[in-house]
């Protein structure tokens, strides 16, 4: 390898401390970094950190003070996220004190594959913002090392004021959508879909459910419930279509994520 | 996108090679959080929700952004403060290295850019607990001698990438430098900081192992 390629990590180390880099350039850098692994990705924060602090310091204009009301969200959130994890461990050691009961099993998974049955009808409708889904979200963002997440892009004059992004977890199977500024729709009439792009494993966008938007001023948050496994979801769209949504799509784009379709043979 | 967290010992262990600090973990805060003590992380948040909310409004105007950017801060540092050793970094460097990464990731979601609005004067008593923090900080006070020592061109450089988050292209643009020297320059600066600061960190073990 040139100098100049040590170079170029070095740089592309430098910005990635100080900015945000292009996807492009980020897979440049990881690239390099495989043949210089003496380097990783953080090589130059804790210097810019301290050097970020130092200007803090002496720019009196700067120092805020946490609003009263943001600080009792955050100890909420770290309440709720705490209780959740706490409720979570409870109730798989729970079942897995009833499932190692053999007598208990069988009637557990017939109970189970009734509930799930409901659930997932009753998930193609469900309410946006229910209590814990931001909490959720933020538990997947905290706690995922394969998190893949893109900012949504229009395609359509109609929904230009949209905003928000998709955060997306193959191991976990489980994603959100986070979205503000789009239309309200009338169920009755229509409904939002999700389509999760899997290159690699269908030939088709896969179905990721249905959402209703009632506010255009604050944002909403979305579960993505897939209705196959995903490999290795590599985009994301929203359609508006029939309510209930549709297997296939003959639909215009509304959003995508990220911007540019990956590379494939798909209809959509 | 992997967690700050993930890689952490790996970095710090590569770029503080050599230097040892006597802190105690068990003073910090983040020891506190890490083994779930009652009450650590409302003093996580009093310690340092106005640093980090200060940080998150240079990066971010839009107020919404800027509060979910800094939830998803604190809940990151609460993740990660199982792998804080104040052998390696002080307790502001792990708390700011977090801050800025999560931020700089949220604005690369975002947009490239923002606009820096001028902040309304509010050097009040609970903004001065921020300045205090900073000012006990020794490492802060080594970078910051540091930096003086820079000629004026590299200082602006400094503040204009780190500090005011203009991309190099922008900064190019905005000195009037060509681009290849804003790299260049910059990678320099960083790496000279970089090493002061490390035999600063030697000097100071062999001044307390005197």
């Amino acid at each position: 390898m040139r100098s100049s390629d040590k170079e170029l990590l070095l740089d592309l180390l430098v910005m990635q401390s100080t900015q945000a880099i292009s996807d492009e350039e980020n897979k440049e850098l990881q690239k390099l970094i495989k043949v210089y692994p003496e380097y990783n990705n953080y090589e130059f924060d804790e210097i810019t950190s301290l050097a970020h602090m130092s200007y803090h310091l002496d720019d009196n204009r700067s120092h805020e003070v946490l609003p009263n009301e943001l600080k009792s969200k955050i100890l909420n959130s770290h309440k709720q996220i705490d209780s959740l994890s706490l409720y979570k461990i409870k109730i798989n050691e729970f079942m897995r004190s009833l499932f190692d009961q053999p007598t208990y099993a069988w009637a557990i998974t017939v109970l189970l594959a009734i509930g799930i049955s409901f659930s997932m009808i009753e998930f193609k409708n469900y309410d946006s913002n229910f209590r814990y889904l931001p909490l959720e979200r933020v538990l997947l963002q905290s706690t995922s090392n394969d998190l893949v997440e893109y900012p949504w892009y229009s395609k359509q004059s109609d929904f230009a004021m949209a905003k928000g992004d998709i955060i997306w977890s193959n191991k976990s199977q489980k994603g959100f959508i986070k979205i503000s500024g789009m239309p309200v729709n009338d169920p009755l009439k229509n409904q939002y879909q999700i389509w999760i792009i899997d290159p690699l494993k269908y030939k088709q966008p896969v179905d990721g459910g249905v959402f209703n938007i009632n506010a255009t001023d604050q944002d909403i948050i979305i579960p993505i419930n897939p209705k196959l496994p995903i490999l290795n979801a590599k985009a994301f769209a929203i359609t508006l279509e029939q309510p209930g949504g549709v297997v296939v799509s003959s639909q215009e784009l509304i959003l995508t994520a990220p911007e540019l379709r990956p590379s494939s043979t798909f209809t959509l | 996108m992997a967690s700050l967290a993930i890689n952490q010992s790996n970095y710090l262990s590569k770029s503080m090679t050599g230097s040892k600090k006597t802190k105690k973990l068990e003073d910090s805060i983040l020891f506190s959080l890490a083994k779930e003590e009652a009450g650590a992380f409302e003093k996580l948040v009093d310690q340092y929700g106005n640093l980090i909310w200060s940080i998150a409004r240079r990066y971010l105007s839009n107020q919404t952004e800027a509060e979910d950017a800094v939830q998803e801060v604190f809940i990151a540092i609460w993740k990660s403060a199982g792998r804080f050793d104040p052998n390696k970094a002080s307790e502001i460097t792990f708390v700011s290295m977090i801050a800025r990464r999560r931020l700089i990731d949220h604005v690369r979601k975002i947009y490239r850019h923002k606009k820096l609005e001028p902040i309304d004067d509010c050097f009040d008593d609970d903004a001065l607990q921020t300045k205090s923090i900073l000012d006990q900080s020794t490492d802060v006070k080594i970078i910051s001698e540091a930096i003086n020592q820079f000629a004026e061109e590299d200082k602006e450089l400094l503040s204009l990438s780190i500090y005011q988050g203009y991309s190099h292209s922008e900064i190019s643009k905005l000195m009037n430098i060509p681009l290849g020297t804003v790299k260049t320059k910059l990678r320099r600066n960083l790496i000279k900081l970089r090493e002061i600061f490390n035999q600063d960190q030697h000097s100071i073990v062999s001044i307390n192992n005197a």
